[in-house]
């Protein structure tokens, strides 16, 4: 199987990401519930992410967008005490159904990681090429696949004459690039985000901001951030989640970017997003 | 601008410079002082009293040296560094007495042990041989091999097993996790003895088998396991979590995860645990007295008939108590000890060579 055809070609009409609310949905939870043991840490989240399109999570601190995103590729299950209620849809397929191999999920579900987590034993290349052998898909000319995850992720002209190094010799920002291009590697339909630029700097913020904007045009991205700047600039739409006072988060409100910073319907939104909490 | 400015110097530096090296004539004069005058002391004490040496050294010597530390510290440096002083005074007395004591076991085996060193003694075995017979016949051949195939025969059982029960403990967190780790933990407070009674018992009285390196293999396995397992499992937990779920993330199976990234990653701890197995087995005699028995021909088949192993192979001649046959016993420690050396280096240098990046 070749790499290129693993990927979803874009169709021309849904291209621009700024389309409108009828897309088509890759990805959405229905009446979501989270604990971690006794405690509920989410409760009803119903959202949809469209298809080719940037998705930011926003919420204070420890409300609970983490959680919700390792939800999304079945990584939730791995901490103990985990738990959960509710229906999330991949292609209309609950990926909580017992006839689901989870592993499979994950490799159309993508995660990059708050920190940066290059395997550090491996070269440059070999990371980039990791997942593909961890996920033991075949692929041929690998020399292309590294060439053009990393000219994606906006590493290659840094690392092109080096790519035998040891991960561990680049920057932190570049580590976290090379993170983007290991999961680009593997062709997910969906990529999620956990704040993927909270410990960088600008330059390779900015990069990254880049480089999700150039995926979405034939991915699906889910992006946690802190960062209400970022979330104006690279997001398409916006998820407000909120936890009042110690009970579980909710999703206060949902809508396209450009409303929720503009003229939001909550105010708890608008307190928020203007810097008045969080 | 207000701040009246010095023209800056015009220096050219073309060398690289370490200004942190520079040390403080008042400093040196005190560190001078902390290292001589004890030493002065002593060695005045030695000459001047028949007193033994190590008791000199403990009422005289390690005293002396900490108030002078102290009070020259506090005389020529600062009161606040008196702790840094008195420390440095302290593992400096404990290095050299480990230093020491490692060196004189070594000297021991090299001066005594290196005479009997020939060719001959590596690669002969010991038929014909009697406790009196010259060194210039006979050696540790047969039991060198025995040693190799028996700590071979012992790390084939122990390391797969042991990385197994780690890896069931850290990776796949299984039910049985506490279990397992109790029983290995109680494993390694198994007497060396018990091990060899309990293979004699299992397989030799039984007559499954009769004494061979296989038994032999079978009696250090058990020793072996508890350290290759639990100094697994702590090099194990080293490898970050993240590597684990950045793995898990791109949809590889819990296999491959450990196979692929958790092993690879640990592969120098790994090494060690390995390392340390076969360390605390390569010495014991006591098992082997009871499961490999002792023979003075070459035996090369490892699942039948006695072989001679060096440790016991050293007993046999030390309980003779013949000078030539005591020079055999310190020649096979010799041999021992080089063993092990070499064998590590190996280790460390195949390590290095497969070592990516
Ligand atoms: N492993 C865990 N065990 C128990 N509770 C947890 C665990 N991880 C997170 N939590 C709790 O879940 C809530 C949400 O955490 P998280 O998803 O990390 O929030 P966010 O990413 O929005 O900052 C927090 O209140 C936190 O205390
Ligand atoms: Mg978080």
């Amino acid at each position: 199987m070749n790499i290129k055809n693993v990927r979803v070609p874009s169709s021309p009409q849904d291209v621009h990401p700024n389309k409108p609310g009828d897309a088509n949905v890759h990805l959405e939870t229905q009446n979501l519930h989270v604990w971690f043991g006794k405690r509920l840490i989410l409760e009803k989240v119903n959202l949809a992410f469209p298809e080719n399109s940037v998705t930011a999570l926003i919420g204070p601190s420890g409300c609970g967008k983490s959680t919700f995103i390792r939800v999304l590729n079945r990584m939730h299950e791995f901490i103990p005490g985990a738990a959960l209620a509710g229906r999330v849809l991949y292609d209309g397929q609950d990926i909580y159904d017992a006839a689901v191999d989870p592993v499979n999920i994950r490799t159309k579900v993508g995660m990059v990681f708050q920190k940066p987590n290059p395997f550090p034993t491996m070269s440059i290349r070999d990371n980039v090429l990791s997942g593909l052998k961890l996920a033991q898909m075949t692929y041929e000319n690998s020399e292309e696949i590294v060439r053009t995850c990393l000219e994606r992720a906006s590493l290659w002209n840094e690392v092109k004459d080096r790519l035998d190094a040891s991960a561990s010799s680049l920057s932190g920002g570049q580590q976290q690039r090379l993170c983007i291009a290991r999961s680009l590697a593997v062709s997910p339909k969906v990529l999620l985000m956990d704040e993927p630029c909270s410990a960088l700097d600008p330059g390779s913020t900015r990069r990254i901001e880049d480089t999700i904007r150039e995926i979405s045009s034939d991915m699906t991205v889910v992006i946690v951030t802190h960062n209400m700047a970022q979330a104006q600039r690279v997001s398409d739409y916006t998820a407000f989640f909120l936890s009042e006072d110690g009970a579980p988060a909710q999703v206060v409100e949902n809508a396209k970017t450009e409303e929720i910073f503009k003229k939001p319907k909550d105010s708890r939104t608008n307190d928020y997003v203007n810097g008045l909490f969080g | 601008m207000t701040i009246l400015q010095e023209k800056p110097s015009e220096e050219v530096f073309t060398e690289p410079q370490y200004p942190w090296r520079k040390v403080n004539p008042s400093t040196s004069i005190t560190n001078s002082i902390i290292v001589v005058l004890p030493i002065s002391i002593f060695a005045l004490s030695f000459f001047l009293t028949d007193l033994p040496g190590a008791l000199l050294f403990i009422v005289i010597f390690l005293p002396v040296q900490i108030l002078v530390a102290i009070f020259a510290t506090i005389w020529g440096i600062s009161k606040k560094r008196v702790g840094d002083a008195v420390l440095s005074v302290l593992s400096l007395v404990a290095f050299s007495f480990v230093i020491a004591l490692m060196g004189s076991v070594l000297f021991s085996v090299f001066s005594r042990g290196l005479p009997a060193i020939s060719l001959s003694f590596l690669t002969q075995n010991n038929t014909y041989i009697s406790p009196t017979t010259e060194l210039d016949y006979g050696g540790v051949g047969h039991a060198l091999l025995g040693t190799l195939m028996v700590v071979a025969i012992g790390m084939i059982i122990s390391v797969p097993l042991g990385i197994a029960s780690a890896i069931y403990i850290t990776d796949m967190k299984g039910r049985l996790a506490g279990f397992v780790r109790f029983m290995v933990q109680a494993m390694s407070g198994v007497p060396s003895i018990v091990a060899g009674l309990f293979i004699l018992a299992a397989f030799i009285l039984t007559d499954v088998s009769g004494f061979s390196a296989l038994t032999g293999g079978l009696a250090y396995s058990i020793l072996m396991l508890p350290t290759v397992a639990r100094t697994s499992e702590e090099v194990l937990k080293l490898v970050p979590k993240e590597l684990r779920d950045a793995a898990i993330a791109l949809g590889s199976s819990r296999a491959r995860v450990i196979m692929k990234i958790v092993l690879p990653t640990a592969r120098t701890g790994i090494l060690t645990a390995v390392i340390l197995g076969v360390a605390r087995v390569i010495g014991e005699t006591a098992p082997l007295l009871l499961t490999t028995s002792n023979t003075n021909g070459t035996n090369l088949n490892p699942f039948v008939d006695a072989v001679s192993t060096i440790p016991v192979y050293i007993f046999q001649f030390l309980g003779s108590g013949y000078p030539t046959a005591i020079n055999r016993s310190w020649g096979a420690a010799f041999v021992l000890l080089t063993t092990v050396a070499i064998l590590f280096a190996i280790a460390r240098i195949v390590e290095r060579s497969t070592k990516k990046g």
